[in-house]
């Protein structure tokens, strides 16, 4: 990523600016809500994806520190996921552990933790009965970095 | 099937407290089916979406309002790619969307 990231400066006019969205490497929690109510199922944690983050968040801390860019604001927000039903979270994230899998072991080293988590989204959300809704919140790392 | 992403705004609001994206000539990374680009891209001058998913840039075309058929391209090609085609000074702002490159 720090190439990257390195090409993204040659690209950006000398007054430009790059916006980086990355999630933050840690657990997404997954909470069933009803009538005011929230219980948490658990929290989404693919070993791989906050592999990822992580690095990500070294390579910025490179270039910063190579003199390349500077951080001019930076702040951390939640988007938030809503689902009727935990079977659309569990095709949701199973496609996602898919799509972001180095290779195929690591795809299949991320399967069994969404599976779990989405049998207990779904235990939960038939306890809860009718009206229940499932929220998935995660924490994503946004920041203005300026060429220097 | 009905997945309702960021309702509240959440991310339109960061972004936008981030940087004014007004007349600008924008490049974003990892743009999937547009849904970020979707936040900014009409207040931006110009917009060049690239994923390497040609799956999701179809997606993305196929959301593409008319208001914005002029001053919003996407194009299905990986960064290094595209950045080894592409000239020095290009863009005002780029935006890593949820992109690890």
């Amino acid at each position: 990523m720090v190439h990257a990231l390195e090409e993204i400066r040659r690209l950006l006019k000398p007054a430009g600016v790059l916006i980086d969205i990355h999630p933050v490497a840690e657990g997404t929690p997954i909470e069933i809500h009803q009538a005011g109510r929230i219980e948490l199922a658990g929290n989404l944690s693919v070993p791989q994806w906050c592999t990822d983050f992580e690095q990500a968040d070294s390579a910025l801390a490179e270039v910063i520190q190579r003199g390349l860019f500077a951080v001019e604001r930076e702040t951390v927000f939640d988007s938030v996921s809503h689902y009727d039903t935990a079977a659309e979270l569990r095709t949701e994230q199973m496609e996602a552990v898919d799509k972001f899998a180095r290779d195929a072991r690591s795809a299949d080293e991320g399967k069994p933790h969404v599976e779990a988590l989405a049998d207990r989204a779904e235990e939960l959300m038939r306890a809860a009965g009718g009206g229940a809704e499932l929220i998935l919140r995660e924490r994503a790392h946004i920041s203005r970095l300026r060429p220097t | 099937m009905t997945i309702r992403s960021d309702p509240e705004n959440n991310e339109a609001r960061a972004l936008s407290a981030m940087a004014s994206v007004n007349g600008q000539d924008v490049l974003e990374i990892g743009c999937g089916d547009g849904r970020v680009t979707w936040l900014y891209a009409d207040r931006a001058g110009r917009v060049t979406a690239i994923d390497p998913s040609a799956k999701q840039i179809a997606v993305a075309r196929g959301q593409l309002p008319d208001r914005l058929r002029d001053r919003v391209e996407f194009h299905a090609i990986a960064f290094e790619d595209f950045a080894a085609a592409s000239a020095a000074s290009a863009f005002d702002m780029v935006i890593l969307s949820w992109s690890l490159c």
